[in-house]
C-alpha cells in the first residue's frame, strides 16, 4: 500500500508538472521576422520594386549639393562664409574650409570631407545592391535600367576621385577592407562604364523626367575627359603633374551632346534655374524637386538674408559670393543680376528690406572682417530663385548638374587646346550672346588669351553650379590663388585628404602626399 | 503509452485520495508566522508535520492552512532559512479548526525584514548579494510624480538625476555608474514580479529648430502611494538570475496589498504650489537700451540701433514663470479572511508647471487579490493596474537651436518688446515666419498634448505539490498605448512657413510576461537549509509606431483634430518592432549552521535581438557570505552583528535594437525621388548587418560588511565593486568602400571599467516608543570611478555635442580611453587680453613621434586662437562622492523627517552661459545674460566652448523636510487616526554653479551627461496634505 501510495503521488507529481512545463513547448524560436522590413532576398523582384531601389540611387544625388558643393564652391574663388557674431563660426569650419586649411583631424577633415566619402560611396552601394538583383531577376527595360545605374554609380566614383584621387572600386556588395585603386585607374573604370552604358541609354525617359540619358552619359563623359590631365596626373606633396591630355575625346563627346538635337541653348540663361524648370530645353542631367512632398531645393537660404523674402521670412544670412569674384562679372553681363548686391528689396512684394535693428538692409561687395561680418556685408548668389510656391522651405527649383552651356564650353575648350582657336572663340560667343544687349564678343585670339577667357567665361557661365574647385584645379589657380579671406596653399591640396576615419578602419588605404 | 496509463492512474487515484474518508474524525489546522522582533508576518516559511509528508508554506501575510487531517495530536515543525526552527504540538478533535501561531527568532541580530530577491524572496540576513532595500512609506514624502523619486538619496550606489525641472520629467538612474556608453543604462524595473518595459510610451515633439525635450518619464504611469517595498538588485550575485537584462541594477516594486482581517479604508490627499526655485536673469528692457546706448558712444554699434528698440521693459523669465498647483488624492481600501485577501487604490494626481501651459495627469485605479483553495495549496494571485496619464508638454529644446522654441527664445528675445500688443494679441517682431517667436506666444500657441493608457497586469498561480516543493505559473503584461498630438499654428512665426502644421502620433508599447517556477526547498537535518528554484520565462515584446503630419492649413480651428484639413499631407511613418527573450534559470541558496551561505545563480538567455551566430548566453553568478559575529572567537568583538560578503558573476545588457543583425531593407522617407511628376519611395538597405551581435557583459565582483552594534541600534554595510563591462555595443565606423550602405556598424567591441565603494549606516538613535520618542537617521554614501578601457579602432569618439547658434560641429566631451566617461575636452580659458577685452586661450606646442602619437606637450603661449593641439581635458562630470542623509522622529502625535542630498567633485558644462552669457547676441538684436555685463569681451566676439564654460557642480540639497502630526478625530461613530502633514522639496541648495540647478540631463550625444542648456527650471514646492483612515 505504501509502496503503491508513494508511486502514484510521483506520477500525480509528474502530471501536475507537466502542466506548466508543456507551455513551454515551441517558445524558444529566436527567428526574427521583422514586419516594417524587408530583406534583399525578396525583393527587387518586378518593375515597381527595382525602380524604388533605383529611386534610392538618385535620392542619393541630392548630396550633390550638400558637403560636396561647399568644397566646390566655399574652398574656391566664388563663395566664403564670414563669421558674423556667434552666427556661422561653426567651430571655424567654413573659415578653414575658405583657407584651403583642412587636416585629416580638423573640424573639416572630419566632417565635410569624411562626409563627401561616405554620401558617395553610399550611393555606390545602393546602386550595387540594385545592380546585382538585376543579374537574376528579368523585368522590361532591363538594359536601360542596367546602364542608368552604371551610370550613376560611375558618376559617384568621377566625384570620389576628383575630390580624393585614387580610391576602392566597389561593383558588388560584399561588405569588406578594399584597397585603393590609382587615380588612373579609376578614371578608366568610369570611362568604361560611361561608355558601355551610353547605348543602352534612352535619349529621353518621356513621363519620368529626371532620368539619366544618353545625353547626361556624355556630358559626364566629356567633363571627364577635360580633365583628363588632371585625373590622370600624379599628385606629390609638391603639387600635380598633369597627365595625358584627351582634348580630342572630350571634343568628340561634347559633339554627341551638341548634335544630338535634343537640347537647345534657352534665350535667357535664368529659364534654367527657375523654381519651374522641368521645361528648360537646356538642362541635361538635374537633381529633381517636389516640395510639396518635403523633397526640394533649398541652397538659397544660405544665402539670404533673415530679411529678404519678406519681412520675417528668409534665408540664414551665411554665404556670400568672394568680392573680386564679383567685380570679375561685367556690369553689363546679365548674369550678374544673379548675385544680389547694394540695397535690398523683398523678393515677394518689394518692400525695403530692413535688417535685424530696423536699418535698410545693404549687401556691400567687401567684407571687413571675415571674422566679425555684419549682417549685411557681402553680396550674395542668387542663382536659384526663391519658390513663390515654396512649402515648409522647400523650393521646387531642379538642381542642375549638367546643362547644354557647359557642354558648348567643354567644347571651346577643347577646340582652343587643338589649336582650332577661332572656333572657340565663335562658340563662346555664341553662349555669351544672350547674356549681353548690345551683344560683347570677346576680344582676344591668341589660345593663351582665349584659353583664360574660356576659365573666365567659366566663372560666369557656371558660377554657384558646384563646379569651381574643378575648374580652378584644371586652371591651376586652385591653391597657388589668392583672393579674399584665401592665401596661397599647398599644391597637395589639390586633393582633400583620405578621411581619418576611413584610414583607422581600413589599413589596406594610404593617406594622400602631403597630409 | 506508459505515460497515458500513468497519467490515468494519477487521475483515478487522485480521485480515490481526495475522497474523505471519515468526516468526523478529521479536523484542520491554521496559524501564522511571524519574526519575532519586528512582528510582521513572514512568508515562504515551510510547515511541515513530523513524520508526514503533509505541509504547507506561509503566505504573503504569514498564514498557512493544514486541512483534513486525521484527528488528534500533531507535531508541527516551521523552519526558514536564517531562524531557529521551532516546533508545535497541536492536538485537535474532528471537525475543529485549531489555530496555531509561531513567532520565530532570528539566528542572530536582525538586520532587516525579508527582501525580494526576484522569483523569490529572503531573509535579508541570508543575502549574499548585494541588495539596498528601500522602505516606501518612509521615502513616499513630498511631490512625487512616479516611483523613480523614491530612490533619491536613500540607497548607496543608486545615483537618480531628475533630467529638469518638468513636471513628470524622466530621470536618468544609474546603479553602479553606467556602463554603458550606447546601450542602455536604465537599470530593469519588475513589478510584482514582471519586468517592465521602460521605453518612452508617447513619440517625441517636433523640435523648434533644435531637438525636441526628451519625453516624459515612463514610470509616471504607476502611483507610488500603491507601493510597498522598493528592493534595488546592484551587484551580479543578486542580479545574474536576471540574466541579459541585470548588467544595470534590477529595481524590484513590490505593491502594497491587502491582510486578512478587519477591512480598511484610507484616504490620502494633497495639495502643493510651486515655484521656480532659481532664475538666470537675463538684461531688462532698459538695461538692453543702456547697453546698446554704450555700445553706440564706443562706436561698437550704429546709432540707429538705439531708435528701432522697443519701449516696453519686460522679463521674459517671469512672464513665463507661474505658481505651480499640484494635487493627489489617494484612496485606498483592503481587506480579506485567512482564504482571500484584496486591496483597492484609486489615484489621481494632477501636477501644473512652474512654467507657463504644461502639465501632466494621472487617473490610476489598481487591484491586488489572492485567493487559496484546495486546503491552502493553490494560491492565485491577481495585480491589476490600470492608468491614464495625460501630458501638456511645453515646446521647448534639448539641443541644436538657433530659433528654438520657449527657452532659446526666453533667453534671446528682445525685452524691450512687449508681451501683448495694444490690441491684445502677441507681440511679434513682424509677420510669417520670424527667426525669434514671442516665447509667451509659443507656449501659449502651440498646441503639444500627449496621453498613454496603460495597463499593467499579472495573475499568479502557485501549488503545493509536497510540503516542500511547489510550482507557480505567473503570467503578466504590460500594455501602453500612447497618443500625441501636435500643431504648430500659422498664426505663430514658429507655424507660419508651414501654413500651420499638425502631427498625431500612436505609439502602442506591448510585453507579455510568462514564468513557470519550481521551488523546492527539503529538510536536510538541522544544520543545513536549502532552497532551490529553477525556472523558465519567455517574454515577448511588440512595439508599433505610426506618425501622420500635414501643413497648409487655412485655419487654426481645426488645431491637430482635422489632418485632412492641411492642404500638404507629408508622408505618414509607421513601424514595427518584436522581438522575444526565451530563458532558463536556477538559483540554489544553502545554509549551514545558519552562519555559512552560499548562492548560485544561473541563467540561459536566448534573445532574438542577438545575432544569429549567438542567439544564447550563460550568466553564471556565486555568492556567498559568512555571519562572522556568530562564530565563538568573535564573541569578544564589539558588533552585534558582522557579516562578510563575496560575490563574482557575469550580467548582461541586451541593449540591442531588434533586427540589427539582419541585412534588412526599409523604405526611407529621405530616399525618395521624382520621377516626372511622381515620388517613389526608395527602398534602401538602412543598416550593415553584424551576424555576431550580442549582448553587452559585465563581469562584477563584490566584497561587503555588514555589520551591526550595539543590538543592532547601528547598523550598515561596506561595500567595494568592480564591474567590467566587455563588448560593449558600439556603433563604429567601418570601411566604406561602396558595398556598405551606412559608413558604420553596431559591433561588440571596447570594454569600460566601474570601480566603486558604498556605505551605509542606519541609526535608530532613540527608540523609547514608551515614551513617545523615536529618532532614526540614515546615511548613504557613493564613490564610483569610471575608466574606458577599449573603443576598437578609434581613439576616441567626440560627444556631448555643444548647442546654440554658430556651435555646430563643437564637442564638450570626448570619450577617450583610460579616462571616465564624461570627460570635458576642450581649450583652456587663460583669461582676458588686457587691451581687447578678448578670451584667451593656453595654446600649446606638442610633440609627435613618427606615428603621429604625442610625445610631449609644453605651454607656449596663450592667444584668443586655437587649434586642435589645445585642446585639452578640461573637467570631468562625475561626482567624486555622492551623500544621502535622512532622519525620521516622531514624539507623541508628531512626526518629522529630512533628506538632505549632496554630490561633490562634478563639473557641469554650462551651455546656457556659454551662448547666451555671449555680448554678441546683441548685433543681432538678441538678449543675453545680465552676467556678461561684468564680462570685457566686446560685441563682435562669438560664443567659444572652453573650460570657462565647465563650472563646480558640486551641490548639497534639502532635498525633503516633512512634518506630521497624528490624532484620532470622531467620525462616523468612531474615533479614526488621521495624520496632517506639511512639507517642502527642494528648500536648499548649496552650490557654486551659476546656471539654474546642477543637477541636469540632456541627451546631446553619446553617453552624454553633465550638460545644461536651457534646462526646464526646478521648482521649489510646499505641500499640505492628510490622511485618514476609517
Amino acid at each position: 500500500m505504501s509502496l503503491y501510495h508513494n508511486s502514484t503521488r510521483l506520477v500525480r507529481f509528474g502530471a501536475l508538472l507537466a502542466v506548466p512545463m508543456g507551455l513551454l513547448v515551441g517558445c524558444t524560436d529566436l527567428k526574427e521576422n521583422p514586419a516594417s522590413l524587408i530583406t534583399k532576398d525578396n525583393f527587387y523582384k518586378n518593375t515597381d520594386e527595382v525602380l524604388a531601389g533605383v529611386a534610392a540611387v538618385y535620392a542619393n544625388l541630392r548630396n550633390q549639393f550638400e558637403d560636396y558643393y561647399a568644397v566646390q564652391q566655399v574652398s574656391s574663388e566664388e563663395m566664403v562664409v564670414p563669421t558674423r557674431g556667434s552666427d556661422w563660426f561653426d567651430n571655424g569650419a567654413w573659415l578653414e574650409l575658405h583657407r584651403q586649411g583642412w587636416t585629416p583631424t580638423s573640424v573639416v577633415g572630419l566632417r565635410e570631407v569624411n562626409g563627401i566619402w561616405n554620401q558617395q560611396y553610399a550611393g555606390v552601394a545602393r546602386a550595387n545592391i540594385v545592380l546585382e538583383a538585376l543579374e537574376t531577376v528579368t523585368i522590361p527595360n532591363k538594359a536601360a535600367v542596367v546602364a542608368e545605374l552604371r551610370t550613376l554609380r560611375a558618376m559617384f566614383y568621377l566625384n570620389l576621385m576628383d575630390m580624393y584621387g585614387g580610391v576602392p572600386i566597389a561593383t558588388d556588395t560584399k561588405v569588406e577592407q578594399r584597397e585603393a585603386k590609382t587615380r588612373a585607374q579609376v578614371f578608366a573604370f568610369i570611362e568604361t562604364e560611361l561608355t558601355a552604358a551610353r547605348a543602352d541609354l534612352p535619349v529621353s525617359w518621356p513621363s519620368q523626367y529626371g532620368r539619366v540619358t544618353r545625353g547626361a552619359a556624355n556630358a559626364m563623359l566629356a567633363s571627364l575627359y577635360i580633365n583628363a590631365q588632371v585625373y590622370t596626373g600624379t599628385v606629390s606633396a609638391t603639387g600635380l603633374t598633369r597627365g595625358a591630355v584627351r582634348w580630342a575625346d572630350a571634343l568628340a563627346t561634347a559633339d554627341l551632346v551638341l548634335n544630338s538635337g535634343t537640347y537647345t541653348l534657352e534665350p535667357n540663361i535664368k529659364t534654367n534655374f527657375l523654381p519651374v524648370n522641368q521645361g528648360s530645353r537646356e538642362n541635361i542631367f538635374v537633381v529633381r524637386s517636389k516640395p510639396e512632398d518635403g523633397l526640394g531645393f533649398r541652397r538659397q537660404y544660405q544665402s539670404l538674408h533673415y530679411n529678404s523674402i519678406s519681412p520675417g521670412d528668409g534665408g540664414w544670412n551665411g554665404w556670400a559670393v568672394v568680392a573680386e569674384t564679383y567685380r570679375k562679372f561685367d556690369a553689363t553681363d546679365a548674369r550678374r543680376t544673379q548675385i544680389l548686391a547694394g540695397n535690398q528689396l523683398a523678393i515677394f512684394g518689394g518692400a525695403q528690406v530692413r535688417d535685424r535693428q530696423g536699418n535698410p538692409l545693404d549687401f556691400t561687395v567687401d567684407i571687413a572682417n571675415i571674422t566679425a561680418a555684419t549682417e549685411g556685408e557681402g553680396p550674395r548668389n542668387y542663382k536659384y530663385p526663391i519658390d513663390p510656391a515654396k512649402v515648409g522651405g522647400w523650393n521646387g527649383n531642379d538642381y542642375v548638374i549638367y546643362r547644354l552651356g557647359e557642354v558648348m564650353l567643354i567644347k571651346a575648350e577643347a577646340l582652343n587646346e587643338l589649336g582650332r582657336t577661332p572656333e572657340a572663340v565663335t562658340l563662346i560667343d555664341q553662349l555669351r550672346a544672350r547674356n549681353f544687349t548690345p551683344a560683347r564678343p570677346i576680344t582676344v585670339s591668341s589660345q593663351t588669351d582665349v584659353r583664360a577667357a574660356i576659365f573666365s567665361e567659366r566663372l560666369f557661365e557656371l558660377f554657384a553650379e558646384g563646379k569651381r574647385r574643378t575648374d580652378q584645379i584644371r586652371e591651376g589657380t586652385y591653391t597657388s590663388g589668392t583672393w579674399f579671406g584665401k592665401t596661397a596653399t599647398q599644391g597637395y591640396r589639390i586633393l582633400l585628404n583620405i578621411p581619418q576615419p576611413q584610414l583607422d578602419v581600413n589599413p589596406l588605404l594610404r593617406q594622400n602626399p602631403g597630409y | 503509452m506508459k505515460v497515458i496509463r500513468g497519467l490515468m492512474a494519477a487521475a483515478v487515484c487522485g480521485l480515490f485520495m481526495a475522497n474523505p474518508l471519515q468526516a468526523q474524525g478529521r479536523g484542520s489546522i491554521t496559524g501564522r508566522v511571524v519574526d519575532s522582533t519586528s512582528q510582521l508576518p513572514m512568508q515562504s516559511v515551510t510547515v511541515t508535520i513530523e513524520g508526514t509528508q503533509r505541509g504547507a508554506i506561509t503566505r504573503v501575510d504569514g498564514t498557512f492552512t493544514l486541512a483534513d487531517l486525521p484527528a488528534g495530536a500533531v507535531r508541527l515543525r516551521v523552519t526558514r532559512i536564517g531562524y531557529t526552527p521551532q516546533i508545535k504540538e497541536v492536538s485537535f478533535t474532528g471537525g475543529q479548526v485549531a489555530t496555531v501561531r509561531f513567532s520565530m527568532q532570528a539566528v542572530a541580530a536582525n538586520l532587516g525584514a525579508v527582501v525580494v530577491t526576484g522569483y523569490g524572496s529572503q531573509r535579508k540576513e541570508a543575502v549574499t548579494g548585494s541588495v539596498a532595500t528601500i522602505s516606501a512609506d518612509e521615502a513616499n514624502v513630498g511631490v512625487l510624480a512616479n516611483p523613480t523619486g523614491l530612490l533619491q538619496g536613500r540607497a548607496p550606489g543608486v545615483n537618480v538625476t531628475l533630467n529638469s525641472g518638468e513636471p513628470g520629467a524622466g530621470a536618468q538612474i544609474r546603479i553602479r555608474g553606467g556602463t554603458s556608453i550606447s546601450g542602455g543604462n536604465d537599470p530593469l524595473y519588475v513589478i510584482d514580479g514582471v519586468p517592465l518595459q521602460n521605453n518612452e510610451s508617447e513619440a517625441r515633439g517636433i523640435g523648434i529648430g533644435g531637438s525636441a525635450s526628451i519625453g516624459r518619464n515612463p514610470l509616471n504611469a504607476i502611483n507610488p502611494n500603491d507601493i510597498a517595498s522598493i528592493t534595488v538588485l546592484k551587484d551580479a550575485g543578486a542580479t545574474a538570475i536576471y540574466g541579459s537584462r541585470g548588467a544595470n541594477g534590477v529595481v524590484l516594486i513590490e505593491t502594497k496589498k491587502g491582510r486578512p482581517g478587519a477591512a480598511t479604508m484610507e484616504y490620502e490627499t494633497y495639495v502643493a504650489a510651486s515655484q521656480r526655485s532659481n532664475e538666470l536673469g537675463f538684461l531688462t528692457g532698459s538695461e538692453y537700451r543702456s547697453f546698446i546706448s554704450r555700445e553706440i558712444a564706443k562706436g561698437t554699434l550704429p546709432a540707429s540701433r538705439l531708435a528701432s528698440q522697443g519701449t516696453a521693459n519686460t522679463n521674459w523669465e517671469k512672464e513665463l514663470a507661474q505658481t505651480g498647483i499640484q494635487q493627489s488624492h489617494n484612496l485606498a481600501f483592503a481587506g480579506g479572511n485567512q482564504s482571500t485577501t484584496f486591496r483597492a487604490s484609486l489615484n489621481f494626481a494632477d501636477q501644473q508647471g512652474v512654467v507657463i501651459s504644461n502639465g501632466f495627469s494621472r487617473l490610476q485605479a489598481r487591484l491586488n487579490g489572492s485567493h487559496e483553495a484546495l486546503n491552502g495549496k493553490l494560491r492565485v494571485g491577481l495585480n491589476l493596474s490600470s492608468s491614464r496619464v495625460e501630458n501638456d508638454y511645453l515646446p521647448f529644446e534639448n539641443t541644436g537651436g538657433f530659433e528654438g522654441g520657449v527657452f532659446v527664445n526666453q533667453a534671446v528675445y528682445n525685452p524691450t518688446r512687449p508681451v501683448l500688443r495694444a490690441d491684445g494679441s502677441f507681440f511679434e517682431e513682424g509677420t510669417g515666419r520670424q527667426g525669434v517667436r514671442n516665447p509667451v506666444a509659443l507656449a501659449n500657441q502651440v498646441l503639444d498634448d500627449g496621453g498613454t493608457n496603460r495597463t499593467l497586469a499579472n495573475v499568479t498561480s502557485s501549488y503545493q505539490l509536497l510540503p516542500s516543493l511547489s510550482v507557480q505559473l505567473n503570467v503578466g503584461t504590460d500594455r501602453s498605448n500612447g497618443q500625441r498630438n501636435i500643431y504648430i499654428p500659422r498664426i505663430s512665426p514658429a507655424g507660419a512657413e508651414f501654413g500651420g502644421l499638425a502631427q498625431q502620433a500612436q505609439r502602442g508599447l506591448s510585453n507579455n510576461n510568462l514564468q513557470s517556477l519550481l521551488t523546492w526547498s527539503p529538510t536536510v537535518g538541522n544544520q543545513i537549509d536549502f532552497d532551490i528554484v529553477g525556472g523558465y520565462e519567455y517574454t515577448d515584446f511588440d512595439n508599433t509606431d505610426f506618425a501622420a503630419q500635414a501643413q497648409s492649413f487655412t485655419t487654426d480651428a481645426f488645431g491637430y483634430s482635422r489632418l485632412d484639413a492641411g492642404a500638404a499631407p507629408q508622408p505618414p511613418s509607421s513601424f514595427r518592432e518584436e522581438s522575444r527573450l526565451v530563458s532558463f534559470f536556477s538559483r540554489t541558496n544553502l545554509a549551514y549552521k545558519n552562519r555559512y551561505f552560499l548562492t548560485g545563480v544561473l541563467r540561459r538567455d536566448g534573445s532574438s535581438r542577438f545575432g544569429t551566430e549567438n542567439k544564447w548566453a550563460v550568466f553564471p553568478a556565486v555568492s556567498g557570505a559568512w555571519l562572522i559575529s556568530d562564530e565563538s572567537f568573535a564573541k569578544g568583538l564589539p558588533f552585534s552583528q558582522l557579516k562578510l560578503r563575496i560575490g563574482y558573476g557575469l550580467q548582461g545588457n541586451q541593449a540591442v535594437p531588434p533586427y540589427r543583425s539582419l541585412a534588412s531593407l526599409a523604405a526611407d522617407g529621405g530616399a525618395r525621388y521624382v520621377f516626372g511628376g511622381t515620388t517613389v519611395t526608395g527602398i534602401v538597405p538602412n543598416v550593415n548587418p553584424n551576424p555576431n551581435l550580442k549582448w553587452e557583459q559585465s563581469a562584477q565582483a563584490n566584497i561587503a560588511f555588514d555589520y551591526g552594534f550595539k543590538d543592532g541600534k547601528y547598523s550598515g554595510s561596506l561595500e567595494y565593486y568592480s564591474k567590467e563591462t566587455t563588448d560593449l555595443l558600439l556603433t563604429v565606423p567601418i570601411s566604406q568602400t561602396g558595398s556598405s550602405f551606412v559608413g558604420d556598424q553596431l559591433q561588440n567591441i571596447g570594454s569600460v571599467t566601474n570601480k566603486g565603494f558604498e556605505a551605509s549606516l542606519d541609526a535608530r538613535i532613540y527608540d523609547r516608543p514608551n515614551r513617545g520618542l523615536t529618532l532614526t537617521s540614515g546615511l548613504v554614501f557613493s564613490m564610483e570611478r569610471n575608466t574606458v578601457g577599449s573603443l576598437g579602432p578609434s581613439q576616441f569618439i567626440n560627444t556631448g555635442g555643444v548647442s546654440g547658434q554658430g556651435q555646430s560641429g563643437v564637442n564638450a566631451q570626448r570619450i577617450i580611453p583610460g579616462q571616465p566617461i564624461g570627460t570635458f575636452y576642450g581649450a583652456e580659458f587663460a583669461g582676458f587680453n588686457a587691451t581687447t577685452g578678448a578670451q584667451e586661450f593656453n595654446n600649446y606646442t606638442v610633440v609627435r613621434n613618427a606615428a603621429g602619437v604625442e610625445t610631449s606637450r609644453s605651454l607656449r603661449g596663450r592667444s584668443s586662437t586655437t587649434n586642435s593641439d589645445d585642446f585639452v581635458i578640461i573637467g570631468n562630470a562625475n561626482p567624486n562622492f555622492s551623500l544621502g542623509i535622512r532622519s525620521n522622529a516622531t514624539w507623541h502625535g508628531f512626526d518629522a523627517s529630512w533628506l538632505w542630498r549632496a554630490e561633490q567633485g562634478r563639473d557641469v558644462f554650462n551651455n546656457t552661459g556659454l551662448v547666451y552669457g555671449a555680448k554678441s547676441n546683441v548685433t543681432q538684436d538678441r538678449n543675453f545674460l545680465r552676467s556678461a555685463l561684468d564680462d570685457p569681451t566686446s560685441v563682435t566676439e562669438p560664443a567659444l566652448f572652453s573650460s570657462r564654460w565647465i563650472e563646480d557642480g558640486s551641490f548639497v540639497r534639502l532635498q525633503n523636510v516633512t512634518i506630521g502630526y497624528s490624532f484620532k478625530v470622531p467620525f462616523a461613530g468612531g474615533n479614526k487616526p488621521l495624520r496632517i502633514f506639511a512639507s517642502g522639496d527642494n528648500l536648499l541648495l548649496f552650490t557654486p554653479y551659476s546656471g539654474y540647478d546642477p543637477e541636469v540631463f540632456i541627451d546631446n550625444g553619446l553617453a552624454s551627461r553633465g550638460t545644461d542648456y536651457i534646462a526646464y527650471p526646478r521648482a521649489r514646492t510646499f505641500t499640505t496634505g492628510l490622511r485618514i483612515q476609517f
